[in-house]
């Protein structure tokens, strides 16, 4: 198979992610943070291993402020849920995800409101205005994605970051597509909150995110309970990383992220976002010079975009063009809305959704020139369909 | 007397340990003992030699830390 569908996770892994989960489970599977065996101190090493791993990645000074959660939506929701009390307004921008959109909307009934602000594609000066006047006076948290999940189009964010900090307001990153393929400090950029994906990007296990804090206001936990620490007191520990981390740790999962941020490093954000945009810019180019297929939000460029294409074929459902793919030529993509429905309303794409092929590290030329032949193929053959559909009608 | 520093979460006292080890004083990771865990758990670092540098130390990276028990603490 070739898979296009790195941007909900990547495939394959490193090896060493692939081993760090099986000789975790099998030589090392204590329980981290519990008790005081030799066994369970060594998972702990390697839970701590990771967070400091994690910590100089995205920026921050003290291991502490890393939080491992089950993936990017928990951490949104762990922030958007406890910054925001009743009366408060969020700013959220108009390529959000539903990890986002669906927490706002569900909180309205508490008493929060939250505005969209456009993200204009190739006019930054235009998307900052946008989002300055959706500030209101009691606009506490402004919630932006690094990346769209659907069009790749990367909004300002430092710019972003930084009239928050005029006006005062929180900001939260969410990283889910730019982490491990545009560099970021939350110290030097301004974030007080980044919500990545352990398993996108960072090429950890599915079952893996963060969330880093790098504020005063530390949110309270979705979830209270045992910590290994602190015990007789029947309060959640106010210290990060335990007062938002509860309950057994994916100690798997973890140690397998921590091979997959190595990987990163090693390689470098930039030298992979090189790789992934090139091959990204020759998707784009293959597939602009076939008649019938309708492109989105421009030629993926160096500053603009990340590496995901989004596109359609004229007059045809995205979900039969991804099926397609998959039964005519073992081609894995994701098509539909893509869990973003407000980003498909600024291409008028929601009835159809769009098929998406988002590349990774590993993704090479050929199967790029290979993809663009199978569309090519899959054009002919619903051209002749229709064809014969049209004649039977006739008849 | 041993020379003992508690701590509240496991992350804490691992960052005190990884810091210690490259200062190249030795510590090891315990369970903190019955005696000192006042009703609570956690995790501390026995430290055997230079305990009041491991102490100054700790202090100075601002690891929060519960308690610094020994001959040599300051």
């Amino acid at each position: 198979m070739i898979y296009f569908d790195n941007g909900a996770t990547t495939f394959p892994k490193p090896q060493s992610v692939v081993r760090a989960v099986c000789d975790t489970t099998r030589f090392f599977g204590a329980n981290p943070g519990r008790s005081g065996h030799d066994m369970s101190l060594r998972a702990s090493k390697i839970i701590y291993d990771c967070r400091k791993n994690a910590a100089e990645f995205f920026g921050t000074d003290d291991p502490e402020n890393v939080v491992f959660t089950p993936n990017c939506t928990f951490a949104l929701n762990t922030v958007i849920k406890g910054v925001l009390k009743k009366g408060d307004h969020a700013v959220i921008s108009s390529l959000e995800h539903n990890a986002v959109a669906r927490p706002l909307e569900f909180l309205k009934k508490y008493g929060i409101s939250y505005s969209v602000a456009d993200v204009v594609c190739g006019d930054d000066e235009q998307t900052l205005n946008n989002f300055r006047n959706a500030i209101k006076s009691n606009t506490r948290l402004l919630v932006c994605t690094g990346a769209s999940n659907v069009f790749g189009i990367r909004p300002p964010v430092g710019r972003i970051a930084a009239m928050c900090k005029i006006y005062g307001i929180l900001f939260c990153l969410d990283a889910a597509q730019t982490a491990g393929v545009v560099p970021v400090s939350v110290k030097d950029d301004g974030i007080d909150y980044l919500c990545a994906a352990g398993h996108k990007g960072l090429y950890g296990p599915m079952g893996t995110g963060v969330l880093v804090v790098n504020s005063d206001v530390v949110p309270d936990g979705l979830v209270q309970g045992g910590t290994g620490s602190m015990s007789a007191d029947l309060n959640q520990p106010l210290a990060l990383p335990d007062r938002l981390e509860s309950g057994t740790p994916n100690l798997a999962g973890i140690a397998g992220l921590d091979e997959g941020i190595r990987f990163v490093r090693k390689r470098g954000e930039q030298r992979i976002f090189q790789k992934e945009i090139a091959l990204s810019q020759r998707l784009y180019d293959g597939l602009s010079r076939i008649d019938g297929v309708e492109l989105y939000a421009g030629r993926p460029g160096n500053n603009t975009h990340v590496p995901v294409v989004s596109f359609n074929i004229r007059g045809h459902d995205s979900e039969e063009i991804a099926a397609l793919l998959n039964d005519r030529f073992n081609i894995a993509v994701r098509a539909g809305l893509h869990c973003a429905p407000l980003a498909h309303r600024s291409f008028d794409t929601v009835q159809r959704g769009t098929v998406r092929a988002v590349v990774s590290v590993f993704t090479q030329a050929a199967q790029i020139d290979y993809f663009v032949v199978c569309i090519n193929k899959i054009i002919k053959l619903l051209s002749k369909k229709v064809a014969i559909d049209n004649k039977s009608v006739l008849k | 007397m041993e020379n003992i520093i508690t701590f509240a979460s496991m992350t804490n006292a691992m960052r005190a340990k990884e810091a210690l080890n490259k200062s190249r004083i030795y510590s090891r990771l315990i369970r903190t003992p019955a005696r000192l865990r006042k009703g609570s758990c956690g995790y501390s670092l026995v430290v055997k030699s230079r305990f009041s540098q491991a102490c100054g130390l700790i202090k100075e990276l601002n690891i929060p830390y519960k308690e610094m028990i020994g001959d040599d603490a300051p």
